[in-house]
């Protein structure tokens, strides 16, 4: 298993920090992607920051109240050593199907 | 003469000193530590592209190579393909032995006039005194799923530039000993890996004696030669012919079309530059009816080449013209697309029926 580290990302508008609202996951937590993860508030507005990838939270970053800057860590996931790199995933050895049946009448001449 | 990687007396070549034997391994494990052994057989050997030093490779081919092996011959790049293929032109006039990475398919075309114009003309141009002995890694070819730009198969690109040699193992045993066969080429060896197929692991036979290039020619049950095509099954009704991971799947193909009474042979045709045409010829000289699969665009694709080598050495006894079998001629799609744009098991078993159903007259 390899860890990931997803840092604050930049949530626009030139906004360096964010405070943390509430956190949606704990340690532990197996989330999906998109999955909402934290509530955030920056000077301009409250959201919600969907889950980057898929995997098990390890560590959070930040209690309700704690600012963070933009490039701190944010959250740490555990994934799998098999995921296929920076981009794809590990395609799935699965056993063949078939739609299609061969007729032939083969002259052994 | 510049020697090429058809030059018989050239392949008595392998020092590997590992412990002989058959391991189990992936083809990310068996390309790493052929790597490894590269670099510690010729200190002439530098690796280098992007996040090939010190994170090892996005597809962690060079894992553990810059600890290894040190900063100086293991390294990073900066993202820009061009500087990595010029960098290496560069490198081989001064001696050194190059093994960049370009680290997905789609990103060689930034480095085409480094490739096209220098790498594969150098030796020509220098009339053999500046010879390029670069091995270009490529991780190639769909199938997991990724954006545009990575999973492109360039092979027919490459395969029409004259200097150039293209290879692409299809497992990890071919991957281990023609990644290392390759790097002792004179010549520019494009070195296409079958990206869907790093995780998959099978034998790996690290002996000196598992492929020793000429005294093997033709003789299929040891893989061949290191310079040809390899039998992957035998049959005698059709031949399926392939490269990188289009093999595992016919061969599946294979199987389902003995369910129905079809003998499938599946040659893995290894080297799509210069093609084993012997090797075509033994085969579909035996099956008389050939069906070639790529994951490439059919137009120009290497199956046309494929086809043309099939007639000329097998015209009178064919049953019926060589059918193709391929991706469609669209730019790559994205991955939720990519089981209908790669060739799969029903649109092989349709080009084979094809074949089949062909009558004269």
């Amino acid at each position: 298993m390899a860890e990931i580290s997803f840092p604050l990302p930049d949530l626009g508008e030139g906004l360096i920090e964010a405070t943390v609202l509430d956190w949606l996951v704990e340690p532990g937590q197996q989330v999906e992607r998109n999955q909402p993860i934290v509530e955030l508030e920056t000077t301009k507005s409250a959201l919600e920051l969907p889950s980057p990838q898929a995997g098990k939270v390890v560590r959070i970053h930040g209690a309700p109240g704690d600012t963070i800057n933009v490039g701190e860590p944010l959250i740490v996931f555990e994934v799998p050593d098999d995921t296929a790199g920076i981009v794809g995933t590990v395609p799935k050895d699965e056993a063949p199907k078939r739609r299609v049946r061969l007729s032939a009448v083969l002259d052994e001449d | 003469m510049p020697k090429t990687i058809t030059d018989a007396s050239m392949t008595d070549d392998s020092t590997d000193t590992a412990t002989a034997g058959v391991q189990q391994m992936s083809m990310q494990q068996a390309l790493n530590r052929a790597l490894n052994e590269i670099l510690a057989e010729n200190p002439k050997t530098v690796i280098f592209g992007e996040d090939c030093g010190r994170l090892g490779g996005v597809f962690r081919i060079t894992d553990g190579l810059q600890a290894k092996h040190g900063e100086e011959r293991v390294f990073d790049t900066p993202l820009a393909e061009s500087g990595i293929l010029g960098m290496s032109v560069g490198l081989a006039m001064a001696g050194f032995h190059p093994i960049p990475e370009v680290q997905f398919d789609g990103f060689a075309y930034p480095a085409i006039n480094q490739i096209v114009c220098q790498i594969a003309r150098m030796n020509y141009r220098s009339r053999g005194t500046l010879p390029m002995p670069i091995t270009l890694r490529v991780p190639s070819f769909g199938g997991i799923r990724a954006p545009e730009h990575h999973g492109e198969s360039l092979e027919a690109l490459f395969a029409h530039v004259p200097g150039l040699k293209v290879v692409s193992p299809s497992n990890p045993h071919d991957a281990y000993h023609l990644l290392k066969y390759a790097a002792t080429r004179p010549d520019p060896v494009i070195f296409m890996e079958p990206k869907s197929r790093y995780w998959q692991k099978g034998p790996v036979d690290v002996s000196n004696a598992a492929l020793g290039g000429a005294a093997h020619d033709g003789d299929t049950s040891t893989g061949g030669s290191l310079t040809g095509a390899r039998v992957a099954r035998e049959g005698r009704h059709l031949t399926l012919v392939a490269w990188g991971a289009m093999v595992s799947r016919c061969l599946q193909v294979a199987e389902l079309a003995a369910e129905d009474g079809i003998d499938v042979e599946v040659l893995d045709l290894r080297w799509l530059k210069p093609i084993d045409a012997e090797a075509l010829a033994r085969s579909v000289g035996k099956t008389r009816r050939a069906v070639v699969v790529h994951e490439a665009p059919l137009t120009s694709g290497l199956g046309a080449e494929v086809a043309q080598l099939i007639t000329q050495s097998c015209f009178a006894s064919l049953k019926a013209p060589v059918e193709r079998v391929t991706g469609f001629d669209v730019p790559y799609p994205s991955g939720d697309l990519e089981d209908e744009y790669i060739p799969n098991i029903d649109r092989i078993l349709f080009g084979i029926q094809r074949v089949l159903e062909y009558r004269r007259g």
